[in-house]
């Protein structure tokens, strides 16, 4: 999903590089390290709106950066929902009806799982700096270490729906610490900020990130990583339609 | 000395010349009922399918649910509001509304799922009447779905065939069911035919965990003679702290295009008019100049100017009466028949429509007493205008000079 390549912006350095190149190196850092070659993790998704709250735990398997597929475990009404992403398209398989259903283009701004994640956060997953141009904008000092502010600037034919992201890089301890999300018109959509770093498979990595919708400061999704591990190996047809169904 | 025995006799002079103008007056007129009837049809056609199928003539929603329409944003009580309604002289149906995906086989849409309350929607729209397969809704059988026309192409099903929606229900659950097609819509507008997905009430607050609560009220006069505004303005003072519109303000510009039908109407009669006009002022003149001779006679005889104008307008007056009844008969005959069989425009076009509202292929006319008196009269007016101007020129002849002619 989405929220891994996000949560992915995490520490995979090896030494503070210098060059004008930085900027593509932090990204491509984020890029690269939550994807591995692959990943398994178990997730807790806490959501609320104005309307309800719900928390959901799910299993999240990825390979590569075009497959993904999520299988809801709690509430039980939704257990054994999964969700497959597979290049472009996304699967929803609904065990109640025993249906598995392609996401129509129309409905990619919707919200997945109810959170404040699109269906589109979770199909959009192709490197920043294909889809971005990056540049730096502010190097900070905020709580005694650096960080770097970096505008992203969608490509004219990438297929983003951003206006402009800014993110905010740590770069002593190499780990993401927010994201800002703007529309065209230059409003703040939403933020995601990261937290609850800790060690895993030698690297720091932010186990929990919250996204804030911009309009509506009191709801949050939270998505909290239980457990990661990495470059598992997982064959490509785990993620068919085929193994949608089962548990 | 009787002027009209000497107006009517000069019409058969030139039989010929009577007959085309008198044809060409006709003809004129006979368009022009046509024409009104024709447009009665249209606005009948925009009115069903508009109001009658889906706005009805006013609606009732949470404030702010017409501007941004959310699954939350709803009416609290709707069975008050219902009844409230109806002590006004309305009949009331209330509507819930959603957005999800319907999925058949390998093909999906997005669709907006409507929860009906079947047995009031009856009494406000004509939806049920207007199924082109199956049956429409009923309470008894839950997991029905009625689609509309375009979607169920989209979706590629056939009745009895399953569908599967998928939503996000109020409690940000994945709301997921499945429905058996029960009815396939005639179209009815954009919106309808390609997402209308229409359940009952109770399928939808089960699908949608909305357990109360209405998303819109659609009304509509039990009695057509009820002044709109009014009522409208009657039911803003029932609908406390909720949005009260009429279907003028929901959809100024059918309004609009409803009202100015009258305007396209006139234009439509001047150019036409303008055109017999013309025929009638040539023809009439050159009858006049025929009889320069004969009008400097009855000068010279005593009579006066004024009598000279009506004899030319007499002349007028009779075949314009001639041509009004002709087509009044024509217009009306053919209007008529096309309101029984229709004008079939379906090699012209498949299920078009105008600002969302759907046409069906064959379009019915229909006759007014205005769309036939108006043109018919002001047929009539015309042409006796048009004589103004060579009444006018045989009554100021001098009859020494008239006299020269042959």
């Amino acid at each position: 999903m989405g929220a891994l390549i996000f949560v992915g912006a995490g520490a995979m350095s090896t030494g503070i590089a210098a060059e004008p190149g930085q900027v593509a190196d932090y990204l491509n850092e984020i890029d690269d390290m939550w994807r591995g070659k692959s990943s398994k993790a178990t997730v807790s998704m806490n959501v609320k709106t104005a309307h309800y709250s719900r928390s959901m735990k799910m299993r999240v398997w990825s390979k590569g950066k075009e497959k993904s597929l999520i299988r809801i475990d709690r509430p039980l009404k939704e257990k054994g929902t999964a969700t497959l992403k597979s290049k472009d398209n996304i699967y929803t398989y609904l065990p109640k009806t025993d249906r598995t259903v392609r996401l129509s283009s129309g409905m990619m701004m919707g919200s997945w799982m109810g959170s404040h994640f699109t269906n589109d956060d979770l199909v959009k997953e192709s490197r920043m700096l294909d889809d971005f141009t990056a540049h730096e904008i502010a190097r900070r000092t905020v709580q005694g270490r650096e960080v770097i502010d970096i505008q992203l600037t969608p490509k004219e034919d990438a297929a983003v729906v951003w206006g402009k992201i800014v993110t905010t890089f740590d770069t002593e301890l190499r780990v993401p610490v927010k994201h800002v999300y703007y529309d065209e018109d230059g409003e703040v959509v939403r933020t995601m900020t990261f937290s609850g770093l800790k060690k895993v498979e030698g690297k720091l990595r932010p186990m929990k990130l919250r996204v804030v919708p911009a309009d509506a400061p009191a709801e949050y999704t939270e998505f909290i990583y239980e457990k990661i591990s990495f470059d598992e190996d997982i064959a490509d047809s785990f993620f068919s339609l085929g193994r949608l169904k089962r548990r | 000395m009787n002027m009209w025995k000497i107006g009517v006799r000069s019409i058969g002079r030139n039989r010929r010349r009577t007959f085309v103008t008198t044809t060409a007056m006709a003809f004129g007129g006979a368009v022009m009922i046509f024409y009104a009837a024709l447009l009665a049809g249209f606005k009948d056609t925009m009115e069903r399918n508009a109001l009658l199928m889906e706005m009805g003539e006013l609606q009732v929603h949470a404030e702010g649910y017409r501007r941004d329409p959310d699954l939350y944003k709803r009416i609290a009580q709707p069975e008050q509001m219902v009844s409230k309604l109806e002590g006004l002289g309305l009949k009331a149906a209330p509507r819930l509304f959603g957005t999800g995906l319907a999925a058949a086989g390998a093909s999906s849409a997005g669709v907006q799922i409507r929860g009906v309350s079947v047995a009031k929607e009856r009494q406000v729209t004509g939806l049920h009447n207007h199924l082109m397969l199956g049956a429409w809704l009923d309470p008894s059988d839950p997991s029905g779905v009625v689609l509309g026309k375009k979607l169920a192409r989209t979706l590629n099903v056939k009745l009895s065939e399953e569908v599967v929606v998928v939503s996000q229900a109020a409690d940000g659950s994945m709301a997921n069911e499945l429905f058996r097609v029960r009815g396939i819509l005639n179209a009815v507008g954009d919106r309808l035919d390609r997402g209308g997905f229409f359940i009952t009430e109770g399928a939808f607050r089960a699908l949608l965990v909305v357990p109360e609560g209405a998303h819109e009220i659609a009304a509509v006069r039990v009695d057509r003679n009820m002044n709109l505004a009014n009522v409208t303005e009657a039911a803003t003072g029932v609908a406390l702290g909720l949005e009260t519109k009429s279907w003028r303000q929901l959809n100024p510009v059918m309004a609009q295009m409803m009202d100015t039908s009258l305007v396209a109407q006139a234009f439509m009669l001047f150019i036409t008019y303008l055109a017999v006009a013309m025929v009638v002022l040539n023809a009439t003149l050159m009858s006049v100049f025929e009889r320069i001779r004969e009008f400097g006679v009855m000068k010279a005889l005593g009579v006066s100017p004024f009598g000279i104008a009506q004899v030319v307008f007499f002349e007028v007056m009779a075949q314009g009466v001639i041509a009004m009844c002709g087509a009044v008969a024509a217009g009306w005959s053919i209007s008529k028949y096309f309101e029984v069989y229709g004008i079939d425009l379906s090699s012209l076009s498949s299920g078009a429509s105008l600002m969302g509202v759907a046409f069906d292929p064959i379009w019915y006319t229909r006759v007014t007493t205005e769309g036939v008196v108006l043109p018919a009269l002001s047929l009539l007016l015309v042409v006796l205008l048009a004589a103004i101007y060579p009444g006018a020129k045989a009554a100021v002849i001098a009859p020494a000079e008239a006299m020269h002619h042959i």
